[in-house]
């Protein structure tokens, strides 16, 4: 066990040493060029980040709302018997509860691509 | 009678908020003062019902939903609580051009996840409770979406409230390991009967104390507090500064009043708390002596109130700190509705030189912002001095002596910053030219009904008291 934690002490140190002795050692040399993004040899064509629209990700929410869904119908198909005719009354509260929220994303253009 | 009569007040405010959430997309930009409306009607059947529960003490669900007295007391202050901000976000809303609809659905949202943390004695399920009240509330601090520091408050608050979240649900891990078990009253009898040192168990107590402490803004944990309130909607920052507080603090009591008495190692989270109360209160106050913007003020003197609260909390003075957070209630809410009476379109007077003056040319808001803040420093003929009297006297009792020596210089020391805004008010020229928007009924209804409450509560408090120990009663058992 110990011979264990010590070959893992002395890859570890030795893993840390080898990457801070570069930055302790070597030579900082820097010019306005160097610290500019690399562009293949072509000067830098963008200036700045630019934020890029995500239309996607509300589809994606609600995706995973729905996804969440089926997840719980699982259970509730199996123990369906047990608890007789109450569990449809439960389930089906749960699905008009998302159902409401999928009416609200519906009407607020969850779904438009181009808005 | 049927198990689901007990859910009835929350699911009232679980259907409003649905309802209204559903109305939003189909109601007209113009019409979307009666979803606030329809908000205060499902508020006031909630409340009725909770009313109509009182003497019946339900506890369903093995435990996990009790609505016993204490429960209801606190359904019924945060039920008023959402009403008055209701109200005073009514106008509020359309003149800062945030009139989302949903405002009002994610308020009855946030009020059921603190119902469901106050009625519960499982931590899961105070869990699944707080995590419901932080969703909407990240969503409110983000409400003003076209602006940058409520976008901040709002990306601050996630960031931090899920952090403590972790720690939280970590917390409640730990105690499972040691415990195997999520019911409060399960854990503390294992800390009555573990005699020796259990460090798992007394691990995870300190992180629900850390998850606790972030959501009512104790100091180590209060760093997200001035930020958060300042950035969002000031209705919003009234709300934060109230509910969540009260609903962190009754989980506290639901904890921490068996725990004083029966747990053989309650010395080491004594001390903690203590050392919590006392930086609380210090830091609170020291800080907002240096604030130049009102909200700012108000977001530093609602934690150095949390140190206050936390004083009867170490005194195990249950009625104090009910009776606390009800004036607490109704000085905070007031406050905040003068700040928010003292706006316009598009623009909200929130630096202390917009003050200056104002107590003539407003003689109405100068005056009640002032009793309110007369209250909070602790001034005698209002609520806020007999609220803080009865901690300390009870932490006296109890032989807490120096915590309330440190108590009291710390609210001489709010004396300092909550007078600055009268003296601005009373007895500066006014330098800025402040035209308000006057036509705000509801709000004015809201201030008024608070300072009812305030001078009430700080003259006869008698009627509340007896409901307050009624309330208490239940942790006794």
């Amino acid at each position: 066990m110990s011979e264990l934690f010590l070959v893992f002490l002395v890859t570890g140190v030795l893993g840390i040493i080898l990457v801070l002795i570069n930055k302790i050692l070597g030579p900082k040399k820097s010019n306005p060029t160097k610290n500019t993004p690399f562009e293949c040899g072509s000067p830098y064509l963008q200036d700045r980040i630019t934020p890029v629209p995500i239309k996607y990700y509300l589809v994606a929410f609600l995706f995973l709302l729905f996804d969440v869904e089926v997840v719980f119908l699982f259970p509730w198909a199996l123990v369906f018997k047990k608890i007789g005719s109450p569990a449809l009354i439960y389930m089906a509260v749960y699905i008009l509860i998302l159902a409401l929220g999928f009416i609200y994303a519906w009407k607020k253009g969850a779904f438009l691509w181009e808005k | 009678m049927n198990t689901y009569t007990a859910l009835y007040p929350i699911l009232t405010i679980v259907t409003g908020a649905l309802l209204i959430i559903l109305l939003e997309v189909f109601l007209k930009k113009e019409k979307k003062d009666y979803l606030g409306f329809i908000a205060v009607l499902f508020l006031l059947a909630s409340g009725a019902e909770c009313i109509k529960f009182w003497n019946k003490g339900f506890s369903y669900f093995e435990g996990t939903l009790l609505l016993d007295k204490f429960a209801l007391f606190f359904f019924l202050i945060m039920i008023l609580t959402v009403i008055f901000i209701t109200l005073i976000s009514l106008k509020y809303l359309s003149l800062q051009h945030t009139d989302h609809g949903e405002y009002y659905g994610l308020l009855l949202f946030a009020l059921s996840g603190m119902m469901i943390m106050v009625s519960s004695r499982d931590f899961l399920v105070i869990f699944l409770g707080l995590e419901v009240l932080s969703m909407a509330s990240y969503a409110l601090a983000g409400l003003k979406r076209d602006d940058e520091r409520s976008s901040e408050a709002a990306i601050k608050y996630f960031l931090l409230g899920s952090f403590a979240s972790a720690f939280l649900v970590f917390g409640i891990a730990l105690l499972y390991g040691a415990v195997f078990s999520t019911d409060i009253s399960t854990i503390m009898n294992f800390f009555h009967v573990e005699t020796n040192f259990s460090l798992m168990a007394l691990t995870g107590m300190a992180f629900i104390i850390i998850g606790f402490g972030f959501k009512i803004a104790v100091v180590p944990f209060h760093m997200w507090t001035p930020d958060v309130y300042q950035g969002s909607p000031t209705p919003v920052t009234a709300f934060f500064s109230v509910g969540p507080k009260a609903a962190g603090f009754a989980v506290l009591m639901r904890i921490f009043f068996p725990f004083w008495k029966e747990a053989v190692n309650s010395e080491i989270f004594f001390h903690i708390l203590w050392i919590l109360s006392v930086l609380t209160m210090v830091v609170g106050n020291l800080v907002a002596l240096r604030q130049k913007n009102v909200k700012r003020i108000l977001a530093y003197s609602s934690i150095a109130h949390a140190g206050y609260i936390l004083v009867a909390i170490l005194a195990g003075d249950n009625s104090g700190l009910l009776f606390y957070l009800t004036v607490y209630l109704f000085m905070n809410i007031g406050a905040f509705s003068a700040v928010i009476a003292l706006s316009r379109k598009g623009k909200e007077f929130l630096e202390l030189e917009d003050y200056s003056g104002i107590g003539f040319r407003y003689p109405w808001i100068g005056a009640t912002f002032t009793v309110f803040l007369f209250s909070l420093a602790g001034f005698p003929p209002t609520g806020g001095f007999l609220a803080k009297f009865y901690i300390f006297s009870s932490a006296v009792h109890k032989g807490l002596v120096p915590l309330v020596i440190i108590g009291v210089l710390a609210s001489l020391i709010s004396v300092f910053y909550y007078l600055r805004i009268v003296i601005y008010m009373y007895m500066r020229e006014p330098t800025r030219n402040v035209v308000i928007f006057s036509y705000n009924p509801a709000l004015f209804l809201v201030l008024f009904l608070c300072l009812y409450g305030v001078l009430m509560l700080g003259i006869f408090p008698g009627n509340i008291l007896l409901y307050i120990k009624q309330a208490v009663a239940p942790l006794a058992f």
